[in-house]
């Protein structure tokens, strides 16, 4: 049997971040990684992907994203009750890192926050993965 | 006659002291109130009614002066003048509220403005009789300070997105993730990511240098056991610590060390100052002592045998900016932003640092926590930790 040709233990993460250059180094590193991505720049776009794909085991969110509605937004919905992404762990990284923004955050029931630029692709997606594998931060 | 005349001039001098008396005061260009012991308002010049929409003769008699002229905090919280300012004062003190952290003087239309103020007792034969407050509207300063402020946060904010594209994408050239590179390529980019990192941590330094000077710091209050954050630093620092083969005397280690209540992202950043420049300035094969003291508080001590701070330099050493000549062509990686940012955070904090330094011999820093904690603030942003 040909492990590498076996996606049905793939994760799928829906990367939501509005600078293209870094949704593209995102994406890479995640496939890279054994991750299986969509991508979106707006909240629109991500609610569309959660309805019509259904198998997301992860977000990736940014703070400011294109669109009228910002991260903040997104996770109000999503985490509220009866809403079809509630168990979904979110990552948020972003650069605006005020602590009231990073408490309303953790408030909704993110699972994490990672500052853009003080971490490395690889750091996040290691503990990502962790995370997801064995429900430890 | 004869005898009369003294007593007339008695009423001119009396007269012409009150005329320029008078004259000073409706030409000040600040507002000034006289209160008595009570707080009750004796005077009140024309500047300051002109400023806050009350006539003098309205006021001064029967009315409190924390009634008629109220003052706020930023949060538009109440300051309570007779019990925090007035009692203070009577006691001979002068108070001083500056520009940094202005108070808001409500008008009687309820709009207020960001004032600074002095408060200083009036007595007669060493007698504290009262009061007087001189203040004056800041709004012009204020308002410059809001917008730099403003701007270097916003700067900051919108730097660090291209900052992460240079670092994400040098990462992964670095990891191979595109196809392999060569040594040299590696070495390359190597730099890239260095002088890159080196951005996010300058422009990290401005953030938090401008958060402090805004005051929209949070402080938290958590126990924090500041050995196990000591340890921490050290390891965060391990590689650096290694390129320069420097020996690290753990002094603390085999002391009780009480807890501290604080915030324990701000001790970090302190530590984390304090022992990099420890590293950073001083030369390979080097000794760095660290040491908890716990007596009145708790005092860290770092003691580095580095380059040490020139004498006629020593006075300099917290101002912003600041990089003391003989390091300038050795380490040149220093913002200038560190100390200061550690020495603002301090005084907030109510906490201390000093220093005694010799050229080539070494630095020995200081910094001492009050046994009380520190004092808690209710922010909006935090702090980022990273090497200044």
């Amino acid at each position: 049997m040909n492990y590498l040709m076996d996606t049905s233990n793939e994760k799928t993460i829906l990367v939501v971040e509005d600078e293209r250059p870094l949704l593209e180094a995102i994406k890479r590193k995640l496939e890279l990684n054994g991750f299986s991505v969509v991508t979106a720049r707006s909240t629109e776009q991500a609610y569309s992907y959660i309805e019509d794909i259904g198998k997301i085991d992860a977000v990736w969110l940014d703070h400011y994203l294109l669109g009228k509605e910002s991260g903040l937004d997104f996770v109000a919905r999503c985490k509220a009750e009866g809403s079809g992404c509630k168990d979904i762990p979110i990552y948020v990284v972003s650069n605006t890192a005020s602590a009231d923004k990073v408490q309303s955050y953790l408030r909704f029931g993110i699972t994490k926050y990672f500052v853009k630029a003080e971490h490395r692709l690889d750091e996040m997606i290691k503990e990502i993965r962790l995370h997801l594998e064995t429900g430890k931060e | 006659m004869i005898k009369n005349k003294p007593v007339e001039n008695e009423h001119m001098d009396l007269r012409w002291v009150k005329a320029r008396a008078d004259a000073v005061l409706e030409s000040l260009g600040e507002g000034l109130v006289v209160v008595d012991k009570e707080g009750k308002i004796l005077l009140l010049n024309r500047t300051a009614g002109e400023m806050t929409g009350w006539r003098p003769d309205e006021v001064t008699g029967e009315k409190f002066l924390e009634d008629v002229l109220p003052k706020e905090n930023e949060a538009g919280e109440r300051i309570q003048f007779k019990k925090s300012i007035l009692q203070e004062v009577l006691k001979g003190k002068k108070i001083t509220i500056n520009a940094l952290t202005p108070y808001w003087m409500v008008r009687r239309d309820g709009t207020r403005f960001p004032i600074s103020i002095t408060v200083s007792p009036v007595s007669i034969d060493g007698d504290v009789i009262g009061a007087v407050e001189v203040f004056r509207d800041i709004s012009k300063e204020h308002e410059l300070e809001t917008a730099k402020n403003e701007f270097i946060s916003l700067a900051s904010h919108q730097l660090r997105t291209p900052l992460s594209t240079v670092s994400w994408y040098t990462e992964m050239l670095l990891a191979g993730d595109v196809g392999e590179i060569t040594e040299e390529q590696k070495r390359y980019l190597g730099e890239i990511y260095v002088g890159n990192n080196r951005m996010i941590n300058l422009v990290n330094a401005l953030l938090n240098v401008s958060r402090i000077e805004t005051s929209t710091i949070f402080i938290g209050n958590e126990p924090v056991d500041v050995a196990k954050v000591i340890d921490d630093v050290l390891s965060e620092l391990e590689p650096l610590i290694e390129e320069k083969k420097h020996t690290i005397d753990k002094h603390y280690k085999d002391k009780k060390i009480p807890i501290l209540r604080a915030d324990k992202s701000i001790i970090h950043i302190i530590i984390q100052n304090l022992i990099l420049n420890a590293v950073k300035y001083t030369g390979e094969n080097g000794t760095i002592t660290i040491d908890l003291e716990s007596k009145q508080g708790l005092t860290l001590i770092v003691k580095d045998t580095g380059y040490g701070i020139q004498k006629n330099q020593q006075n300099q050493i917290f101002t912003k900016l600041f990089r003391a000549d003989n390091i300038q062509g050795i380490v040149t990686d220093g913002t200038g932003l560190g100390l200061y940012m550690v020495k603002k955070i301090l005084e907030k904090l109510g906490g201390k640092i000093w220093f005694e330094s010799e050229e080539n011999k070494g630095s020995t820093f200081y910094v001492n926590w009050p046994a009380s904690g520190m004092r808690e603030q209710r922010g909006t942003t935090h702090l980022i930790s990273g090497q200044s």
